[in-house]
C-alpha cells in the first residue's frame, strides 16, 4: 500500500449504531424514524446518565430503528445523504478540565471510552486509575496503526493532551517497538510492547503497567481511532467520519486495508467477493473475532472484518458438538491472558461461578481476551459470553 | 515487554485427537515392548528348554513359529506378540464391556477413552500376567478409575494407573515363582533396584543389565517399559503436539535428579549409591512419568502446580525406593499419591494467585 496515497475509500449507503456495543445502557431516543439528521447530530442518550450522548456517524435520513427481544435496542440506521452537512462543536479553550470532559460528553467522543472492569462507559464524573490508548495491533491482518496515526499526527498528539488533561491519573501510550508516536510527557508515558498476537490487546497493557485487583477501583481504554476521532474535534470542530479497517482472510480476494464510514453495512463493504455460505465473517481477527452476521453494520471501535472459511474446519466455535469438559494442557495456557490460570477461570465461567471467577481475574477480562480460550478448548463453550453473563453479574452486585 | 503467542488453526485438543495422538506415541514403546518380550522368553527357553510352560500363550509362541535356538528378530517379535496381543485383547474386552454397560445406564454413546487406556494397562503389565488379574485390574480401572466419575473430562484419574495399582496390591507376588520370567518382583515389574540396592553396579552387571540394554530395552520388568529410548519417542511427539504439559515432564526429571544427588552425597550405600541417571533407566520411571503422571486429565492443571506436582512425584520415587528397599518400584503409588493431590495442590497455587491479586492498588 503506497503510503502517500492512503487506504482505498469505500462510501456506505447505509450506516449504523449498535446496541450491543454499549453494555449495559438504556437508550433514550432523541430521534424517530423519518428524521432528517446531520453528522454528528445526538441520536440518543443514556437515560440514566444523559449527558452522555451517542452521535449520528453521518448525515442522512433515520432509515430505521431495531428493536429485539424485550424492546432492547438493536440498532438506528441511517440512509446516507452527505448533502444534509456536520455538526459543528463549540472546542473549549485547552486545560478546562470540567469544560473537555463535557465538549467530550457533548460531541459522542465520551462513548469510544470503556472501563476495565466490565467494559462500560465511564460515568462523566469518575476519575480512573490509569488511561490506556493501545496505538499498536499485532492481530493477523491486522491494519498497522502507525501510518494512520502519522497522517493524522496532529490530530492524535492533540487528543492526548486533552485526554491526559481530563483526569489526573497517568495516560500511558502503548506502542510497537521502534520510536513512540508522540513525545513522552509529564502525564503521558510512553511504553513499548513486544510479543504475539496479544501483544496490542488493552488486556496485556494493563496487566503489565496498572492490573486490576478487587480494589474497586477503574482503568479507562480507548483505541488509537478513537484518539484521533477526538482529535479531530479538538482540531476541526466537525466530527471525524472515517475510520480505517483491514478487509481479509481466505475468502476476500485480496486482503486491503479500506477508508471507510464508522458504523457503515458489512454487506456493502463485501460487495463482490467471493463469500458463500462456507464463509464466517468475524468482527476482529481470526483469534479475537466476534462472527456476526453479513447484514449486520461495523461494530464501534472495530478496525478489522475477517472472512474466514469455516468448511470442513474442525473448529468448534462455530458448530460441531463437543464433550462439554475442559482438557487442560499447553495449548490453553498460550491462549490465556496473562497472569491468569485458563482453566479454574474457564470451569468457574462454565458453572456460572461469578465470585470465583472474580477471583481468578474475571474483572481484568474483557470478551476479547478470552474468545482465544474458546478457540483453544474441545468443550464447546463460548467462553466471551460466559464472561459477559459472570461479568453483567458482579456489576449488578457492586 | 514480550506477550504470549497464540497460533490459530492449531487444532483444539478434543478427546478424540489426544486419543490419537496418545496411541501413536505408544507405537514405539509398544514394538520396543513386544520385542523386548520376546526377547525375555526366548532366552530363558534357551537356557533351560525343559522349562517350556503349556499355556495359551505358551502354545501361540510355537504356533507363530518363534523358535528358541537361533533366535532372530522375528522370532523375538513373534513371540512377543503371543504374549502382549492376549492381554490386550482381554484388556480391550473388559473395558469395552464396562464401557459398554456404563453407555447403556447413561444412554450416552461409548467413550473411545478405553482403547489408550488398555493398551497402557497391558504394557504396565508383566508378560507372566495372569488373565484372571488383567480382567480384574481392568475392570476396576474403567468402573473405578473413570466410570463413576463420568467418564473422560471429569475423571480425576488414570483408569491405567488405579488398574494396575489394584493388581500391584490385590497380587504382591503373583509372578514370582514363574521359572520363564526371571528378574521379576510381581507385578510391580524389574527388580533391578532391588538387585542395585543389594550389591550396586556389580550385582546388576552380574544380571546382564548395562546402561545401554536398559536405554534400548533389554531387561526384564513389565512390558512396555523396559525402553527409555521409545518412551523418549512418545514423549516426543506428545510435546511436539503439546498434549503434555512440558513443565510437568521437567519437573518430575528435575525433582527425581535433586533427590537422587542428595543421596548420592549423603555416602550411604545400597540404593542411596544409585545415580540419577540409573533411576531413569531402571524401573517404570519414565514411562510413568510420561504416560501417567502427564494425563492432562489427571495432574495439575495450572503451571505452577505442575511444577510441584512434577518435583514431588521426581523425589518421592527415589525416596521410596532406597528408603524403602522392599519396594522395588514406587512408580505407580507415588503417581496415584501425586494424581490425588492434584487438586489440592492446584487449589494452592490457585489461593496464591489470587493473594496477589488481592495485594493489587487498583
Amino acid at each position: 500500500m503506497p503510503g502517500s496515497i492512503g487506504p482505498e475509500s469505500k462510501t456506505a449507503s447505509r450506516v449504523a449504531l449498535l446496541g450491543r456495543d454499549y453494555r449495559g445502557i438504556n437508550f433514550e431516543l432523541l430521534c424517530n424514524e423519518g428524521d432528517e439528521v446531520r453528522a454528528g447530530e445526538a441520536l440518543m442518550c443514556d437515560v440514566r446518565r444523559p449527558r452522555i450522548r451517542f452521535n449520528a456517524p453521518a448525515a442522512g435520513r433515520v432509515a430505521r430503528i431495531e428493536r429485539g427481544a424485550r424492546r432492547r435496542l438493536v440498532s438506528v440506521q441511517i440512509e446516507v445523504d452527505e448533502g444534509l452537512g456536520v455538526v459543528e462543536f463549540e472546542v473549549p479553550g485547552s486545560g478546562e478540565r470540567g469544560s473537555l470532559r463535557d465538549f467530550m460528553l457533548e460531541s459522542g467522543a465520551w462513548s469510544s471510552l470503556r472501563t476495565r472492569p466490565f467494559g462500560k462507559i465511564p460515568d462523566p464524573d469518575a476519575e480512573p486509575a490509569a488511561i490506556f490508548v493501545s496505538a499498536l495491533d499485532a492481530q493477523p491482518l491486522a491494519p498497522d496503526p502507525r501510518p494512520i496515526i502519522d497522517a493524522h499526527g496532529d490530530e492524535f498528539a492533540a487528543a492526548l493532551d486533552a485526554l491526559a488533561g481530563i483526569c489526573a491519573a497517568p495516560l500511558y501510550l502503548c506502542h510497537a517497538p521502534g520510536d513512540a508516536p508522540v513525545r513522552t510527557g509529564d502525564k503521558i508515558r510512553c511504553v513499548a510492547f513486544d510479543g504475539g498476537h496479544s501483544a496490542g490487546l488493552p488486556g496485556v497493557h494493563i496487566n503489565a503497567l496498572c492490573p486490576i485487583g478487587f480494589g474497586g477501583g477503574e482503568v479507562w481504554q480507548l483505541g488509537y481511532q478513537d484518539v484521533i476521532a477526538l482529535g479531530y474535534l479538538l482540531l476541526h470542530a466537525t466530527p471525524w467520519l472515517r475510520r480505517v479497517i483491514s478487509l481479509g482472510g481466505k475468502s476476500i480476494r485480496n486482503s486491503r486495508d479500506l477508508m471507510v464510514m464508522p458504523g457503515a453495512s458489512i454487506e456493502e463493504l463485501l460487495a463482490g467477493e467471493p463469500i458463500d455460505t462456507q464463509t464466517q465473517i468475524l468482527a476482529g481477527s481470526e483469534i479475537y473475532g466476534r462472527p456476526v452476521e453479513r447484514s449486520s453494520f461495523l461494530q464501534a471501535g472495530q478496525r478489522q472484518l475477517t472472512a474466514v472459511d469455516i468448511g470442513g474446519m474442525e473448529s468448534k466455535t462455530w458448530g460441531r458438538a463437543g464433550s462439554g469438559a475442559v482438557v487442560p494442557g499447553d495449548r490453553l495456557e498460550a491462549a490465556a491472558p496473562p497472569g491468569i490460570f485458563p482453566v479454574p477461570l474457564m470451569r468457574a465461567l462454565q458453572l456460572g461461578d461469578a465470585e470465583r471467577a472474580r477471583e481468578l481475574g474475571a474483572l481484568e477480562l474483557l470478551e476479547e481476551d478470552v474468545r482465544p480460550l474458546s478457540h483453544a478448548c474441545a468443550s464447546n463453550n463460548d467462553y466471551a459470553s460466559l464472561l459477559r453473563d459472570v461479568l453483567d453479574r458482579l456489576d449488578v452486585a457492586r | 515487554m514480550a506477550a504470549p503467542d497464540f497460533q490459530m488453526g492449531d487444532e483444539s485438543g478434543t478427546y478424540r485427537r489426544i486419543f490419537r495422538l496418545q496411541l501413536l506415541a505408544l507405537a514405539p514403546v509398544t514394538v520396543a515392548a513386544t520385542v523386548n518380550t520376546g526377547y525375555q522368553y526366548l532366552a530363558a527357553l534357551a537356557e533351560n528348554p525343559a522349562i517350556a510352560g503349556d499355556g495359551l500363550r505358551d502354545n501361540l509362541v510355537s504356533a507363530l513359529g518363534a523358535d528358541y535356538r537361533n533366535p532372530w528378530l522375528f522370532d523375538y517379535f513373534a513371540a512377543g506378540l503371543a504374549f502382549l496381543l492376549p492381554v490386550f485383547a482381554l484388556a480391550l474386552l473388559v473395558g469395552g464391556f464396562w464401557e459398554r454397560v456404563i453407555g447403556e445406564r447413561r444412554q450416552r454413546p461409548i467413550e473411545p477413552g478405553f482403547i489408550p487406556a488398555a493398551l497402557l494397562f497391558t504394557l504396565l503389565m508383566p508378560g507372566a500376567a495372569g488373565f484372571v488379574h488383567v480382567a480384574f485390574g481392568m475392570s476396576f480401572a474403567i468402573l473405578l478409575g473413570k466410570g463413576i466419575f463420568g467418564g473422560d473430562g471429569k475423571r480425576f484419574l488414570n483408569p491405567a494407573l488405579v488398574g494396575v495399582a489394584i493388581v500391584q496390591v490385590s497380587f504382591p507376588g503373583a509372578t514370582d515363582s514363574h521359572p520363564l520370567w526371571q528378574g521379576l518382583a510381581g507385578y510391580a515389574g524389574s527388580d533391578a533396584i532391588a538387585l542395585f540396592h543389594r550389591g550396586g553396579e556389580t550385582a546388576l552387571a552380574g544380571a546382564g543389565i548395562d546402561a545401554w540394554s536398559a536405554f534400548a530395552g533389554g531387561i526384564p520388568g513389565q512390558m512396555g517399559t523396559a525402553s527409555l529410548l521409545a518412551v523418549s519417542l512418545g514423549a516426543a511427539l506428545l510435546l511436539y503436539h503439546r498434549v503434555i504439559a512440558w513443565r510437568l515432564l521437567a519437573a518430575q526429571l528435575i525433582g527425581l535428579a535433586l533427590v537422587a544427588t542428595v543421596y548420592n552425597l549423603s555416602g550411604a550405600g545400597g540404593a542411596a549409591s544409585m545415580s540419577a541417571w540409573w533411576h531413569l533407566l531402571l524401573g517404570s520411571f519414565a514411562f510413568g512419568a510420561v504416560f501417567l503422571a502427564c494425563d492432562p486429565m489427571a495432574s495439575c492443571c495450572t503451571n505452577p502446580g505442575r511444577w510441584i506436582q512434577g518435583l514431588l512425584i521426581g523425589g518421592l520415587v527415589v525416596l521410596i525406593r532406597v528408603a524403602n528397599p522392599t519396594h522395588p518400584d514406587a512408580v505407580i503409588p507415588v503417581m496415584l499419591l501425586a494424581s490425588i493431590s492434584a487438586p489440592l495442590i492446584d487449589h494452592a497455587a490457585m489461593a496464591w494467585n489470587i493473594r496477589r491479586r488481592a495485594r493489587r492498588g487498583v
